[in-house]
């Protein structure tokens, strides 16, 4: 695939854990092309949140690199990588990580406060993502003011707003409840077709894979099929 | 963006906040009520002169020496003027007032400037012996007006075989500094003198002015010198050096105050350093968060190390605020006695600013290192 947006050639990740080496990926390849939607399941321990961690920019392999839409993320330092995944990375996690003192157009508004923008340039992109999840009404409403699908919503809302290549998520349903969650699968497939967006999720719900354009496997540090 | 990340620290537990605040603001306020009342403690009150020195006698400040040691001062080369002040105290009992009579020649007011009286009530206190000056505030406390008798009980046997001591007012003065002084009666030496029974011919303080403030060691030395292994011996000294040292007969109360504010602030420290560390720990997910969409560890850093600052320094403008608001309703609860000797000085505040700067910056910095070292993997692996 020559338009690959995520490349992962022979990663390996291992950590000390006491004096047992324990191996998490085991010369692990793969390819993500921009546009794709791509689910990683498996068992618990298998390496796939830590293989989301290494695409996220937000861990280094011991061995093997990470090339995301051309930049070697394995080569940058601490703050480097902090740069790079302000501009090209928005992550969404299972528990929301909303800050409660902050409303949501605050919430949403953090990534930006690292940008040059004026506030009223940043004013204008939390309305335009509020208004992409389906909360421009909720902006001034603090997350115990919000249902926990809603609270997805306006994490994926600050995942969205710094327009980033790569959407990273880590179990963006394991928190809801079954109508909820496919309310959020279906924005993030709407972000997918419509907005273009690349997106890499962990699951262990079947049928989040589903909504996924394609699903793949991990095992013991290796992708399976 | 500081603001934003400190406002979300800050308000994520009010009520904590607002604790730690109140119990800095209380710790400044202790400092700036014990720095403002150190002037007291310490003889650096407005209004004490350096080119004054006093002579008292040197094994009971509130004894006697013959008078004939106010002719040798007098002698000194660098002596410009030399007055005496002889203090008879009265019984608040047997008294109309509870206070001090100071017993002083009639050039007091040109030495010891600091106490004035207009021309015309110094002339009258010369002009009738019994005639005496009351301090203002004692006057308008006791309501004195001229000519009114003043009865006592004095400390002094008066010839008559009794301690009964009867004065008129002839006019008032006051104290340029040091408003307590105000609560005393000024009286004719020699009048006292004559009619007492004993201890005739003796003074309690000889002031004297010297041609300059550089001179006022030597001489005070000299006079030292001059009486020491005698049954006359002095402590001489400039003012307000005496005035410390007098308090240090007491004890070291610089090293008390020190103490009592160094336990202070140690308490701060612990305080602020406690609920930093709690903060942050309660914050991993967030920071990790933060983190994760592209705030740097420096910036974080920084933001925790702001965020003391302003918890610190919140309570260092609201102690030292609340210590200027009391201060005037100290001096009107001392009925003004303490009117110049109570303020807060700029050093205070400058010792304060440093203070807060220390403590901020020691109680934050493994709290906000903390924040720095954090691993985003780990803190949301842990949730």
């Amino acid at each position: 695939m020559s338009d690959s947006l995520v490349k992962v050639d022979s990663v390996n990740k291992t950590y000390q854990r006491g004096g047992e080496k324990l191996v998490v990926l085991d010369n692990l390849n793969l390819e993500v092309p921009k546009g794709d939607f791509l689910a990683l399941m498996g068992p618990s321990g298998s390496g796939k949140s830590t293989l989301l961690n290494l695409i996220g920019g937000l861990d280094t392999p011991t061995s093997g690199s990470v090339e995301v839409d051309g930049e070697n993320l394995d080569k940058m330092n601490s703050k480097q990588l902090s740069n790079w995944r302000a501009s090209h990375v928005g992550f969404i996690f299972q528990f929301y990580n909303l800050l409660p003192v902050l409303t949501a157009q605050k919430n949403v508004e953090l990534p930006l406060l690292l940008t040059k923008l004026s506030g009223s340039q940043r004013k204008s992109h939390v309305d335009t993502v509020l208004e992409i999840v389906g909360l421009a009404d909720r902006a001034g409403h603090k997350p115990n003011e919000l249902s926990g699908g809603q609270q997805q919503r306006v994490a994926i809302a600050r995942a969205l707003v710094s327009d980033p290549d790569i959407l990273v998520c880590d179990e963006p349903t394991g928190d809801l409840d079954r109508d909820t969650a496919t309310e959020i699968l279906e924005l993030l497939q709407i972000l997918n077709k419509d907005h273009d967006k690349t997106i890499l999720m962990v699951t262990h719900d079947p049928m989040a894979a589903d909504s996924a354009k394609r699903t793949l496997h991990l095992d013991k540090g290796k992708l399976t099929h | 963006m500081y603001w934003v990340l400190i406002k979300a620290s800050l308000f994520r537990k009010k009520i904590r906040t607002f604790l730690t605040i109140a119990s800095i603001s209380i710790a400044f306020l202790l400092f700036g009520l014990l720095n403002s009342m150190s002037a007291i403690f310490t003889g650096s009150m407005q209004g004490m002169s350096a080119d004054i020195i006093m002579v008292m006698p040197k094994y009971n400040m509130f004894g006697t020496q013959p008078y004939t040691n106010v002719e040798y001062v007098r002698s000194l080369e660098g002596v410009e003027k030399v007055t005496h002040m002889t203090m008879m105290t009265s019984d608040p009992l047997g008294s109309m007032f509870d206070g001090m009579i100071f017993a002083t020649d009639g050039n007091l007011f040109d030495v010891y400037t600091r106490f004035q009286a207009t021309e015309e009530h110094r002339e009258a206190m010369l002009q009738r012996p019994d005639g005496v000056l009351v301090g203002r505030l004692l006057a308008d406390q006791k309501g004195f007006k001229i000519g009114d008798k003043v009865r006592t009980k004095a400390s002094f046997k008066h010839e008559d075989g009794t301690f009964n001591w009867e004065f008129e007012v002839v006019g008032f003065y006051t104290v340029k500094n040091l408003k307590g002084d105000e609560l005393g009666v000024m009286a004719n030496y020699k009048y006292i003198d004559d009619s007492r029974m004993t201890m005739k011919g003796t003074t309690g303080y000889i002031i004297a002015e010297v041609l300059s403030p550089e001179l006022a060691d030597s001489i005070s030395n000299k006079i030292d010198k001059n009486f020491e292994n005698s049954d006359r011996a002095t402590r001489s000294g400039p003012e307000n050096q005496l005035a410390m040292e007098m308090v240090g007969d007491f004890g070291d109360i610089e090293l008390i105050m020190n103490l009592i504010l160094s336990a202070v602030f140690f308490t701060i420290l612990l305080v602020t350093g406690n609920t930093m560390s709690q903060a942050v720990r309660e914050r991993t997910a967030d920071l990790a968060v933060l983190k994760s969409i592209g705030y740097g560890d420096f910036q974080l850093f920084v933001s925790v190390m702001l965020e003391a600052f302003i918890i610190i320094f919140s309570g260092l403008i609201l102690g030292l605020g609340i210590t200027l608001l009391m201060i005037p309703l100290i001096v009107a609860a001392s009925q003004d006695m303490l009117a110049d000797a109570l303020y807060l000085t700029s050093s205070a505040f400058i010792s304060a600013f440093l203070i807060g700067v220390l403590v901020s910056f020691v109680s934050s910095f493994m709290p906000a290192r903390q924040a720095l070292k954090l691993k985003v993997v780990d803190a949301l692996a842990k949730g």
